[in-house]
């Protein structure tokens, strides 16, 4: 039987608190599945980094420091990852499921001829086996999965589970992360910051948001953007409006697009998908209008309304014109 | 230049999901299906190395019969020739499983190039091209949002959050998992389905890849499942006039009016 491994991630140069997460999540599994909890963590600098985890959850954490780990890099995080889970003997991988462990977190997987589950929002133990449950369908339908191998890597939903809060004394230990130079193909150019254009959404006290269902681009300006006129309001959408090029990208709401908290955001004809859901679900107040009941994104909203988006919302509209009229 | 496209087709996104009987998946019958949104982007990503030079473009496929459909629409927007994997053992294999297939066909093929989609629109495992690259022994980037052709291999801009961009470059052959919105799609032409009929469509079996038997899932699906009703909206019912009244009494509440 082997242990949990963690595979840590910086994020301008701490512990990002997604890795705090899955500290809680290996904890709370570790004495049903008599395993230990060990972590790693992939970078240059790191000694604090790894430091602060061994506090806070981490166990032993193993601090790979090595210049090709400065920057995420697919074949040096995977290499020195499968040294980590040699050295912590882990069959039980947590990455967390962001654009670096997406990367490598599968790639790993199939070098070890591992199970490989991905964007758990849960992780439980049943009769001393790990059980993952997450979303498919893009949120719409719930799986549970049960692991056919002893080794699993699975990435986990940042934000899914509160952060650990206890305070353990772990030590960090120094490894060698075994990279190989030679073997390293892929080569880290740049990063490239989101560039501020027109519309600053995060600074919209309300926002009208579009998605898929609004059906075209000429719909946004005859009945999403009037909404937002009359509440003085700012437009947004969902990623699939701007694919599309119906709407430039600063309009786009979620993970790979603004994360936003309006005093009240209502969204049409958008399913709630969790990359949009994080970026809106912490709203002061969320409206969903969307004519499907089943629609995830009724389970975030604080009111909502099973209609045609294209009935209700050119009456809301006329409603708050009057209302602000007289 | 070959490039190799893995085209997954999946139910259509406004299909109903019922769960079927055994409980581990969705009832499939008498559902439209489409090509993953995703993998349209990548084949479209390929199209284009096509229209711009030399390139043969392969779509790869692996599922029942109705996938056929997939790939001759692939071939009508312009793909040279396909492969359809159509194997009752891969029906109930993981990504690894699928990757292990679509690997031994590109050590057939030997592309230059492959393409895949970020991520599936049912199962979203958002795995195989990952693990396909590592099976081949290719490097590979995820969540590929622009690429530009060098002499030697590719330089990409890979997408992280918030709007931000990693540059990255990557030798030849390597693999690139694709992202929405990288270009936009076209439609096959009425000319590309007249000259689609004519295109090969060659038909394999795990067996036939000697992988008969190396398929079985390392992941089980337990079972599908609504997702149980948290404590949710306060859903809003009536007529039209009934719903927007409550509504702007609402917004009214919240001191916005
Ligand atoms: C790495 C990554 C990053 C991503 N980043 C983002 C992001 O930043 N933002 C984002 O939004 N998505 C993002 N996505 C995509 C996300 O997974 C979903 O695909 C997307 O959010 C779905 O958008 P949607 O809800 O508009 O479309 P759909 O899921 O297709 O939903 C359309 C909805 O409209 C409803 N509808 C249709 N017609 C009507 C009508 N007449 N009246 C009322 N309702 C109607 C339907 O019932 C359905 O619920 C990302 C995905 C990945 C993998
Ligand atoms: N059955 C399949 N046949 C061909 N390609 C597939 C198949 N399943 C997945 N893929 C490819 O792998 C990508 C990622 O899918 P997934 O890992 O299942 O989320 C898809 O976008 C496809 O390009």
């Amino acid at each position: 039987m082997g242990n949990i491994l963690i595979v840590a991630e910086i994020q301008k140069g701490k512990i990002r608190e997604a890795t705090l997460e899955m500290a809680a999540i290996a904890q709370k599994l570790a004495g049903p599945l008599g395993k230990e909890v060990k972590s790693v963590v992939l970078g240059k600098d790191i000694g604090a980094a790894a430091e602060e985890l061994s506090k806070k959850g981490g166990g032993e954490v193993f601090a790979a420091d090595h210049e090709l780990l400065a920057n995420y890099n697919v074949d040096a995080f995977t290499q020195a990852t499968r040294t980590a889970i040699e050295a912590a003997g882990a069959d039980l991988i947590l990455v967390s499921n962001t654009p670096s462990g997406w990367d490598f977190a599968p790639r790993l997987a199939a070098g070890l001829d591992a199970g490989f589950v991905s964007d758990c929002f849960n992780i439980e133990e049943e009769g001393g086996k790990p059980v993952f449950v997450r979303r498919v369908f893009n949120g719409k339908l719930d799986a549970r999965l049960l692991p056919q191998t002893d080794v699993v890597v699975a990435t986990v939903q940042p934000g899914a589970t509160a952060a650990f809060e206890g305070a353990t004394d772990g030590k960090v230990t120094n490894l060698d992360a075994g990279i190989d130079a030679a073997a390293v193909r892929a080569k880290f150019i740049e990063t490239k910051v989101a560039e501020s254009k027109g519309v600053d959404l995060t600074k919209a006290d309300i926002i009208v948001s579009g998605g898929r269902g609004v059906g075209a681009p000429e719909k946004f300006t005859e009945t999403i953007q009037p909404l937002a006129d009359a509440l003085g309001g700012a437009m947004g959408a969902s990623r699939p409006v701007v694919d599309a090029g119906w709407l430039p990208h600063e309009y786009q709401v979620g993970s790979s697009g603004q994360v936003v908290t309006p005093k009240l955001y209502i969204a049409c004809g958008i399913s709630g998908a969790i990359q949009h859901l994080v970026g809106m679900k912490a709203s002061n107040f969320i409206v969903a209008i969307n004519k499907d009941g089943d629609a995830p994104i009724f389970e975030v909203a604080d009111v909502g309304v099973v209609g045609d988006l294209f009935e209700v919302v050119p009456a809301l509209t006329k409603a708050i014109s009057e209302a602000k009229g007289g | 230049m070959k490039i190799m496209v893995c085209l997954k087709q999946v139910p259509h996104q406004d299909a109903r999901l019922d769960v079927r009987s055994d409980g581990t998946w969705i009832q499939e019958d008498n559902i439209k299906f489409e090509i993953n949104s995703y993998d349209t982007y990548a084949l479209e990503e390929a199209l284009r190395v096509k229209d711009s030079g030399e390139a043969e473009v392969v779509v790869v496929s692996i599922g029942p019969d109705r996938v056929s459909q997939a790939l001759r629409t692939a071939l009508g927007m312009g793909a040279d020739r396909a492969i359809h994997v159509n194997d009752a053992e891969a029906e109930n294999s993981d990504a690894l499983g699928i990757a292990k297939i679509l690997a031994s066909i590109a050590k057939e093929e030997n592309p230059d190039l492959i393409m895949t989609g970020l991520m599936s629109d049912d199962g979203n495992f958002s795995a195989v091209g990952a693990m396909l690259a590592e099976l081949v022994g290719i490097p590979h980037t995820t969540a590929v949002m622009k690429v530009e052709h060098t002499d030697s291999g590719l330089k990409l801009e890979r997408e992280l959050e918030g709007g931000a961009l990693e540059v990255v470059e990557l030798p030849r052959p390597c693999l690139i998992a694709v992202q929405t919105g990288i270009n936009q799609v076209r439609y096959a032409s009425l000319k590309g389905i007249m000259a689609a009929k004519k295109k090969p469509i060659d038909v394999k079996t795990a067996g036939d890849l000697g992988l008969a038997g190396q398929i079985a899932p390392k992941m089980k699906i337990e079972k599908v499942y609504t997702p149980p009703k948290g404590d949710g909206a306060e859903m809003i019912e009536g007529s039209t006039d009934e719903v927007v009244a409550k509504l702007v009494s609402k917004i009214k509440e919240l001191g916005l009016l």
